[in-house]
């Protein structure tokens, strides 16, 4: 659904104008994420910026909501519906042990050779001496509850400082 | 697996339930998950399709796949992904001059094709026992050749992932998380090795290096001592019978010890005089070989190992005296890491031989 306003459209309930300059931030670094040549990158590795946005930003929407209660449940459904957050993986979320999934692809066990997870779900002490690693699907290094992934996939984010 | 084929030269594509492989290629976990696709690959030697069966042999090691078909590894008794002698664990070179086999497999194309398809049915209908049958007295000899040049232990270190070729040129971009080994590689002749040669046993490398080494030399004398600088006897063959004791209470004679290292695992030792003359003399006496509790031992020069950051180091001998050693020992902790010496410590140099005590 396009997030273009004109006069038909309706209008966002209240307090989206406050959040609105974080998602059009977010809208600006999505564009320019697919837009990236894809020189001296993996195949996989130019799609990983894709998912990382992705998770960061319905990471925002979802602390917004639950978290920080700073939204109301009004405004959240309305982002939700207009694509500004991933409310699937916003589910798995609130789900015990999946507090950090970093995408929906890394959990799904129909995308490997033996019906697994994806190697960035092991948590850390279990990988132990094992060097770094990024998953193939988004990058990841690591998305398990305890192993401080932190609010986003992959090293540390530029985070605005709004709200 | 057999199928009733109305025309004898008609193509069937091969169906393989679980793969032909050696111990050391299956890694040492006896758990494994492998997958299966069939006709995923063609065939190395014989470009047929073929089943591929993919595993991990081991935490760290990278996943090895099939190589070969299940017919061609028939014909030469080898694993699927080595190619390696089932038996032995040999190079198909080695293994076919030790027995005697003159194995005629056609290298060209549709002579290949063609004996593939036949050994294929030929398998099919036999379908037992893999290899020669019956052993002839030739043959025995061959096989013991070949027992003393297998391996005690299998070899992981041919499943670890392979050498990094950016980081061989200098330009990793993955850094941390590449996949790849970041070492150099070893050069030499043994980094030109191809698996058509490998498989058909012409032209081996590794094959050749074991064929012209102590252990398989036939009972040609070693020539007099090269190196002069080296002051060490390498004995092969020790079982667990024997101790250093007893090196020691024959080759006292002479001249003194400075020391014996007995590495029961690879079966040899290495017995270490003070004076060059010491070992010469040893060496003319006993290099057609040694009898100690009644068991054969074999003789030879200490070989000079290769060049190791020690003897770069210093530019001197091979062997380092015991004095280096100790200088080496009283200069404190070993170097933090990122200093210039490669090896924390001196048990760490290949070039030196024996313990450091």
């Amino acid at each position: 659904m396009p997030k273009i306003r004109s006069s038909r459209t309706k209008r966002a309930p209240e307090g989206f104008d406050e959040i609105e300059p974080t998602l059009k931030e977010f809208q600006q670094k999505m564009k320019d994420a697919e837009n990236d040549p894809h020189e001296g990158k993996r195949k996989v590795e130019a799609l990983w910026p894709i998912f990382r946005l992705h998770h960061q930003r319905s990471r925002y929407v979802y602390e917004l909501f639950y978290k920080r209660k700073a939204i109301s449940k009004e405004l959240y459904e309305y982002l939700l519906k207009q694509g500004y957050a991933d409310g699937n993986l916003i589910a798995k979320w609130k789900k015990a042990g999946y507090e950090k999934v970093c995408c929906l692809r890394c959990i799904q066990p129909k995308d490997t050779n033996f019906g697994t997870t994806c190697v960035c779900r092991v948590p850390r002490h279990t990988l132990e001496e094992g060097k770094v690693i990024e998953c193939i699907h988004c990058g990841c290094r690591g998305c398990s509850s305890g192993s401080g992934a932190g609010s986003s996939s992959g090293a540390s984010t530029s985070k605005d400082n709004d709200n | 697996m057999s199928q009733i084929k109305a025309d004898p030269n008609k193509v069937s594509w091969e169906e393989s339930e679980f793969p032909i492989l050696c111990e050391t290629c299956l890694g040492d976990n006896p758990y494994l998950r492998m997958t299966k696709q069939s006709q995923a690959k063609e065939c190395k030697v014989c470009t047929r399709p073929f089943t591929v069966f993919r595993w991990c042999p081991g935490v760290g090691m990278r996943f090895k796949k099939t190589e070969v078909c299940q017919t061609c590894s028939k014909v030469k008794n080898v694993c699927q992904t080595c190619l390696l002698d089932l038996e032995f664990g040999l190079p198909v070179q080695v293994r076919d001059t030790a027995l005697g086999l003159a194995d005629e497999a056609p290298r060209s194309d549709v002579n290949k094709e063609y004996f593939a398809q036949n050994m294929d049915a030929h398998f099919q209908n036999t379908e037992n026992g893999l290899g020669s049958g019956g052993f002839g007295k030739a043959e025995s000899a061959g096989r013991e050749m070949l027992k003393k040049l297998q391996r005690t232990e299998p070899y992981y270190k041919r499943n670890r992932q392979h050498i990094c070729s950016f980081f061989v040129k200098g330009n990793c971009t993955r850094g941390a998380e590449c996949p790849y080994r970041h070492e150099m590689p070893a050069g030499g002749e043994l980094n030109h090795q191809n698996l058509k040669d490998r498989y058909y046993g012409t032209n081996d490398p590794v094959a050749r290096k074991m064929m012209s080494g102590p252990r398989a030399g036939g009972g040609k004398q070693m020539s007099p001592p090269e190196d002069q600088t080296i002051t060490s006897l390498f004995i092969t063959g020790i079982t667990e019978d024997i101790k250093e004791q007893d090196l020691r209470g024959f080759f006292y004679a002479f001249g003194e010890i400075k020391s014996i290292v007995v590495v029961l695992k690879s079966k040899c030792a290495f017995v270490n005089f003070t004076t060059r003359m010491a070992a010469e003399l040893a060496f003319e006496k006993a290099g057609s070989g040694v009898n100690l509790q009644g068991v054969a031992l074999r003789v030879s020069w200490g070989k000079s190992r290769p060049v190791g950051a020690r003897a770069e180091q210093k530019g001197v001998e091979a062997a380092p005296t015991p004095a280096a050693v100790m200088h080496a020992l009283e200069t404190g902790p070993p170097p933090p890491p990122g200093s210039k010496s490669k090896f924390a410590y001196p048990s760490q140099d290949p070039t030196y031989q024996g313990s450091t005590r």
